[in-house]
C-alpha cells in the first residue's frame, strides 16, 4: 500500500500548479467556515454575557409565575436561611436582590414606560455592570444608596426625555394596593449598555426606596445568582433547587429566562450550516474537476497499470488518497491561517462602529471578538474529509473501471 | 509443449455500425521459449491477436489457450492475475509510470505479486544490471533515453520472470542501433531463462532475428516461416 501513497503523492506534484489550486481552494473554505464560525460565535458570546450581565445574571429566584408575568403580586420574602443557602452554594459567585415592576416615568417635556429596577447598589456592582455601563467620564454616578432619592437612566432614555444629569423626573407606578403613586427623584446618572432594547426600558433607584414607593416593605423580586462559570449554570440550578426547597418559588437559569436568545442562537448555527455547505459545494466541485481532469490526462497511464496487471481496487485507492491529501493539506493549511487570524483578532476585535446601532439591536456591543471552539475546528476537518470523500467518489470508481484496451488507445 | 493454443480464432469490430473482420480464422501454438514475430503491415491484425493472447481483448469466437489456461472462460480478475504472474507486456510507446523511479518501476510487478520489499529491491535491482542500466536506477522515466525507457520496460516484464513476453513493436519507437541492442538483449534474456517471446513487428531487422516469423495479411496467416 506503500507504493500507491507513494504513487498518489507523487501524482499530486505532477501538476504542482493546478494541486495548489486545490489546495488553495480547500484552505480557503476552511478559513472562511473558521472567520464566519469564529465571528458567528463571538457575537453569540457577546450576546449572552451582556444579556447576562446587563439583566438576566447566570440564576434567578422569583416568585412562581413572575417570569411570565412581572407583577408587583409576584414577590417573596428572602430569609436569612434562604439567603446563606445561596451563599453557600458551591460555584456561586455573588448574587444581588432586586425589585421590578412597570413605571412611568415623567420629565417636563415627555413620559414614557419603563421597568423600574430597586437595586442594592454594593451588591449589584458584583453581578451586573451596570455600574461598569455608568458614564462617569461624563459626570455620571451609580446609585448612592438603598434609600437615596436617585434615579440612574440610560442616555438614550435621557435624550428622549430631555433629561441632564442632575435633573429631575416623576416616576409613578400602581402600588400594592393599586394606589397609584407619583414620586419625584433626582438623575444620579446614565449609563449605556450594548444592548439597545435595554436601555430603552429600564431605570434604576435604591432597592429600599421602591420598596417604600410600592409598599413592598422588606419583599423582594427577585434575587439575582452570578457564577463563576456559565457553564455550571445546571448545576447550581439543580443545587439551588433542592437548597431553597420552596415550591411558591421558581428558579430559573439565564436559558429559561432568554428563550428567544436561545432560538437565536439556534439560528445562527444554522445559518452557519448553510453557509458551510455552500462554502464546501464549491470545494466539492473544485476537488472533482480537478481528480477527473487528472485522471483524463492518466487515462493511458492507469490502462498500462492496469494491463500489467493492477488491481481495480489499489487504483481506486490511489486516486482517493490523492483526494484525502489535497483535502488534508487544504485543511490543515486553512485552520493555520484561520488560527493565525484568530488570535490576532480575539487581541483586537472586529471593530464594526460603523453599524453601532444595528449591532446594539443584536446586544452584541460593536466590537466582536471571534470565539473559535474545538468543535469548530472537528467541525472543519470532518465536512473537508466527507466533502473530499464524496468529490473524490466518481473520479477514483471511474478510473478503477477504465478498460486498459481502450486506455491503451488513448494517448 | 505449447504454451500458447490458438484454435480458430476470430475477431470483428464494430466500427461505427461497419464490422471490422480483425482476425479471420487462425489456428496457431507456440512452444515455450520460442522468440517469434508476427509480421504484417499495419492493420493485418497483430497487434489485436497479442492483444487476445494477453487477455486485453475478447475473441468473437475460437479459443486462446495461454500455459495450459482457457481464457474464454476467466473473468476479468482472473485475466488480470494472469497478466500479472504469467505474462510480461513490452509496449512500443515503453508505457512506464512517470512518477516512478526505473527501480520503481521494475519492482511494481513484484510489489503487485506481494514480494517483500528487500526482495524486490535486489530482484529489480538485478533485473537493471541485466539491462544495463544500474546506474540509472534513481532517474525517472522523462530523464531516459528512448532505448532507456525500452530496457526499463523490458525490465518490468521480465523481472517476475514470466512465461511469456508479449512485445507490441517494441522497436518501433527507437534507432537502429538501439533497436538491434534492445533485440539482442531480449534474445540473450529468451536464451538464458528460456522465457517465451512473441513479437508484433514490421521492422524487418526484428523481423530478421526472429527464430520463427508468422506472416499475418488480413487477418489470417500467409506465411508461418520457422528457422532454428
Amino acid at each position: 500500500m506503500m507504493t500507491f501513497i507513494k504513487l498518489g503523492w507523487r501524482n499530486i506534484w505532477r501538476h504542482r500548479r493546478r494541486s495548489l489550486v486545490v489546495i488553495s481552494s480547500i484552505s480557503i473554505g476552511v478559513f472562511a467556515m473558521m472567520f464566519s464560525a469564529g465571528f458567528m460565535n463571538g457575537m453569540n458570546v457577546q450576546m449572552v454575557e451582556n444579556t447576562i450581565s446587563t439583566s438576566l445574571g447566570h440564576i434567578a429566584v422569583h416568585r412562581r409565575g413572575f417570569q411570565d408575568n412581572m407583577k408587583l403580586e409576584f414577590n417573596f420574602s428572602a430569609g436569612p436561611k434562604m439567603l446563606e443557602t445561596i451563599d453557600k452554594t458551591p460555584l456561586v459567585k455573588a448574587w444581588a436582590p432586586r425589585v421590578k415592576m412597570q413605571a412611568m416615568v415623567r420629565s417636563s417635556e415627555s413620559s414614557r414606560g419603563v421597568m423600574i429596577v430597586g437595586i442594592d447598589p454594593e451588591r449589584e456592582k458584583n453581578i451586573s455592570k451596570i455600574y461598569d455601563y455608568t458614564r462617569k467620564e461624563d459626570g455620571s454616578r451609580f446609585i448612592s444608596g438603598r434609600n437615596t432619592d436617585e434615579i440612574l437612566i440610560s442616555r438614550e432614555m435621557a435624550e428622549k426625555l430631555d433629561l441632564l444629569l442632575g435633573d429631575r423626573l416623576v416616576v409613578m407606578l400602581q402600588d400594592k394596593d393599586n394606589e397609584i403613586i407619583g414620586t419625584g427623584l433626582r438623575v444620579c446618572g446614565l449609563y449605556e449598555t450594548p444592548v439597545n432594547s435595554y436601555d430603552r426600558f429600564v431605570v434604576f433607584v435604591g432597592i429600599e426606596k421602591l420598596q417604600a414607593m410600592n409598599g413592598l416593605g422588606k419583599n423582594i423580586s427577585e434575587i439575582s445568582v452570578l457564577l463563576h462559570d456559565k457553564k455550571d449554570v445546571d448545576t447550581v440550578k439543580d443545587a439551588l433547587i433542592a437548597g431553597v426547597n420552596d415550591r411558591s418559588l421558581e428558579i430559573l437559569s439565564w436559558k429559561d429566562m432568554a428563550p428567544s436568545l436561545v432560538k437565536s442562537i439556534r439560528l445562527f448555527d444554522t445559518m452557519m450550516f448553510i453557509f458551510f455547505a455552500i462554502i464546501f459545494m464549491t470545494v466539492v466541485f473544485s476537488i472533482a474537476n480537478t481528480l477527473i481532469m487528472a485522471i483524463m490526462e492518466r487515462f493511458h497511464e492507469i490502462g498500462v497499470m492496469k494491463s500489467i496487471g493492477t488491481r481495480p481496487r489499489r487504483i481506486f485507492f490511489m486516486i482517493l488518497f490523492e483526494a484525502f491529501s489535497l483535502g488534508l493539506i487544504g485543511v490543515v493549511a486553512g485552520i493555520a491561517a484561520g488560527m493565525v487570524l484568530h488570535v490576532v483578532l480575539s487581541y483586537t476585535g472586529i471593530d464594526l462602529s460603523l453599524y453601532q446601532e444595528s449591532m446594539r439591536v443584536w446586544g452584541t456591543g460593536s466590537v466582536i471578538y471571534p470565539v473559535i471552539r474545538f468543535i469548530d475546528i472537528v467541525n472543519a476537518v470532518i465536512i473537508v474529509f466527507f466533502t473530499t470523500f464524496i468529490a473524490a467518489l466518481y473520479p477514483a470508481v471511474k478510473a478503477a473501471r477504465i478498460k486498459p484496451l481502450e486506455a491503451l488507445h488513448f494517448i | 509443449m505449447p504454451i500458447i493454443t490458438i484454435n480458430k480464432l476470430i475477431k470483428d469490430y464494430d466500427l461505427n455500425g461497419i464490422t471490422v473482420n480483425a482476425i479471420r480464422g487462425i489456428d496457431m501454438t507456440i512452444d515455450k521459449g520460442e522468440f517469434t514475430a508476427i509480421a504484417g503491415p499495419s492493420g493485418s491484425g497483430k497487434t489485436t491477436l497479442l492483444n487476445i493472447i494477453g487477455g486485453l481483448d475478447y475473441p468473437t469466437s475460437g479459443s486462446v489457450s495461454v500455459a495450459e489456461r482457457e481464457l474464454g472462460g476467466m473473468s476479468s480478475r482472473e485475466l488480470s492475475d494472469m497478466r500479472l504472474n504469467n505474462i510480461g507486456f513490452i509496449f512500443q510507446a515503453y508505457n512506464l509510470i512517470p512518477v516512478l523511479s526505473a527501480l520503481e518501476n521494475v519492482e511494481y510487478i513484484l510489489l503487485l505479486q506481494g514480494v517483500n520489499k528487500k526482495e524486490r529491491q535486489e530482484r529489480a535491482r538485478e533485473m537493471l544490471r541485466e539491462v544495463g542500466l544500474e546506474k540509472e536506477t534513481d532517474r525517472l522515466p522523462k530523464d531516459m533515453s528512448g532505448g532507456q525507457q525500452q530496457r526499463v520496460a523490458v525490465a518490468r516484464a521480465i523481472v517476475s520472470e514470466p512465461e511469456i513476453i508479449l512485445a507490441d513493436e517494441p522497436t518501433a519507437n527507437l534507432d537502429q542501433k538501439t533497436g538491434a541492442n534492445l533485440l539482442d538483449l531480449m534474445h540473450d534474456l529468451n536464451k538464458k531463462k528460456n522465457i517465451t517471446f512473441l513479437f508484433s513487428t514490421h521492422d524487418s531487422m526484428v523481423m530478421e532475428r526472429a527464430e520463427r516469423l508468422v506472416q499475418l495479411t488480413d487477418g489470417v496467416i500467409t506465411t508461418d516461416e520457422t528457422r532454428r
